[in-house]
């Protein structure tokens, strides 16, 4: 089963991701903000980043570009998984080469399903 | 003189150093002050997270998460409860969110802020409406209409129509809104355009898109209406990705000649949903900030448009020749071409911004 890192800033959300993703067979680890994300992403070396973007010290964006740029970390898929629904937004993950973008309120079998979908197609799981 | 007799009085020295301690003793009680208080705010804090921690726990592992919590005591345990399923709700559908939901009501979370909203201090009233808005209950439906008509702060009217509009189901609702808008002072185009962009987002989630269609149609023509509004709600249907409503638009675009706002938002609203018709026609409109508009876009049409882009080279306003020669830039070998005859115009701003834009290209590529 693959690894996954969950950046959030909500204890909520990392909770609940944490739970349901370890219940379907995957290794969570998590970070509080931007810059932990970045610094957890280098060391864990996940098979998927699921990346909120309104946090503290670094948004997902910047993160998702740092993250691009790094020869490390540049293969990592990323989902962005946020509230900010306007197309604007979602233009500029794709831009910044995502993987998926997936809007808030999010269906958690859904993207249970979507995560084990990408993640056998990719051969990670 | 004063000063003189001031110092020379013998209780003077003693009464400088009485004024010393004093002021000294009250600035380290101000400091120890400060100090429990923020010791008593981290505990509180600290308290509220764990409280959380808890209530999302509860909310996954068991059907009935009110027989494993305590009942709230304080606005400290409210505020954690609130927030916690606020958060849950804001991210999570399904299952989870329902029994986060179902766990207000068991708890009578959403009495504790109701009755909060009844409140003398204004911005008590407006903090607790925002709770109730972000755990957007069903109930707020009926609750928030009754509260509009009897608040006096419109600080706290425009909260609850906020609120209102995270739960908007039809046309009907979304015109009530509306009504109620009109009803106050206009705020900022940011708040009138994230009012109707809740409206559609919960449209959408509902299924029900095209109930905002048939709202845009009933307000087209509706003189209650402020026109910015309606340029507003043209707005938010761009930031929501709107589909199926090009005819409407369209409808919009025609109807509003005269007002260029009104005309932008139609542009940038058509070009979102891939129908770019109208746009040759716009770049040689008479409003410059609506050409603008039209030569952000211009580079996705087809080579129809070269003609205007060359003239718009031309024109006396900045922001049209940059970005004349940005689109001619981005169209291609045949852009490109004209920019390469532009740069040597006698029109010297004409050719500043075709080397401009043939500069930028190059260092893209």
């Amino acid at each position: 089963m693959a690894k996954i890192l969950v950046v959030d800033d909500d204890d909520s959300i990392t909770l609940i991701c944490r739970v349901y993703l370890t219940k379907a067979g995957h290794t969570i680890e998590t970070a509080p903000d931007g810059a932990a994300g970045l610094e957890k992403a280098g060391i864990f070396k996940p098979d998927l980043i699921l990346l909120d973007i309104n946090m503290p010290k670094m948004s997902g964006f910047e993160v998702a570009k740092r993250l691009r740029e790094d020869p490390e970390t540049k293969d990592i898929p990323i989902f962005i998984m946020t509230s900010l629904k306007q197309e604007i937004n979602i233009k500029k993950g794709y831009d910044l080469g995502i993987e998926d973008y997936i809007t808030k309120p999010a269906n958690i079998e859904h993207l249970k399903l979507k995560i084990d979908r990408f993640l056998t197609k990719r051969g990670s799981c | 003189m004063f000063l003189t007799r001031l110092t020379s009085s013998p209780h003077f020295y003693t009464f400088l150093y009485i004024a010393i301690c004093m002021l000294a003793a009250f600035n380290i009680f101000e400091v120890l002050f400060l100090l429990v208080h923020k010791r008593r705010v981290e505990k509180a804090e600290a308290k509220k997270e764990l409280l959380k921690h808890r209530i999302t726990t509860a909310v996954i592992t068991v059907t009935d998460p009110s027989e494993l919590l305590p009942a709230p005591k304080d606005s400290t345990d409210h505020e954690a409860y609130s927030e916690a399923v606020a958060s849950i709700i804001g991210s999570f559908q399904g299952e989870v969110a329902e029994r986060a939901i179902q766990l207000i009501y068991k708890l009578k979370i959403d009495r504790y802020y109701q009755r909060l909203c009844k409140n003398p201090v204004w911005y008590k009233r407006a903090h607790a409406v925002d709770i109730l808005s972000a755990l957007k209950l069903t109930r707020n439906r009926d609750f928030f209409p009754d509260l509009f008509k009897t608040e006096t702060s419109n600080d706290v009217k425009y909260r609850i129509i906020y609120g209102l509009s995270l739960l908007a189901r039809d046309q009907e609702y979304i015109y009530s809104l509306c009504k109620l808008l009109s009803g106050l002072p206009y705020l900022t185009a940011k708040y009138t355009e994230d009012v109707f962009f809740n409206a559609i987002t919960a449209l959408k989630g509902a299924g029900r898109e095209a109930e905002f269609k048939f709202f845009l149609k009933r307000i087209m023509a509706a003189p209650e209406i402020l026109t910015i509004v309606k340029r507003d709600c043209l707005s938010a249907c761009h930031a929501a990705g709107c589909e199926q409503m090009d005819l409407i638009v369209m409808e919009y675009y025609w109807t509003f000649q005269d007002e260029p706002e009104v005309m932008i938002a139609c542009i940038k609203s058509l070009v979102s949903m891939g129908d770019l018709a109208i746009l040759p026609s716009v770049l040689r409109h008479k409003d410059w900030r609506v050409r603008l508009t039209a030569l952000k876009s211009a580079h996705l049409c087809g080579p129809e448009v070269l003609p205007a882009l060359k003239d718009s080279l031309h024109d006396t306003n900045y922001h049209l020749r940059i970005n004349a020669a940005l689109a001619l830039a981005r169209f291609g070998a045949e852009g490109r071409a004209i920019l390469r005859g532009e740069a040597a115009s006698p029109d010297k701003f004409a050719a500043d911004a075709a080397r401009y834009a043939l500069g930028s290209a190059e260092a893209a590529a």
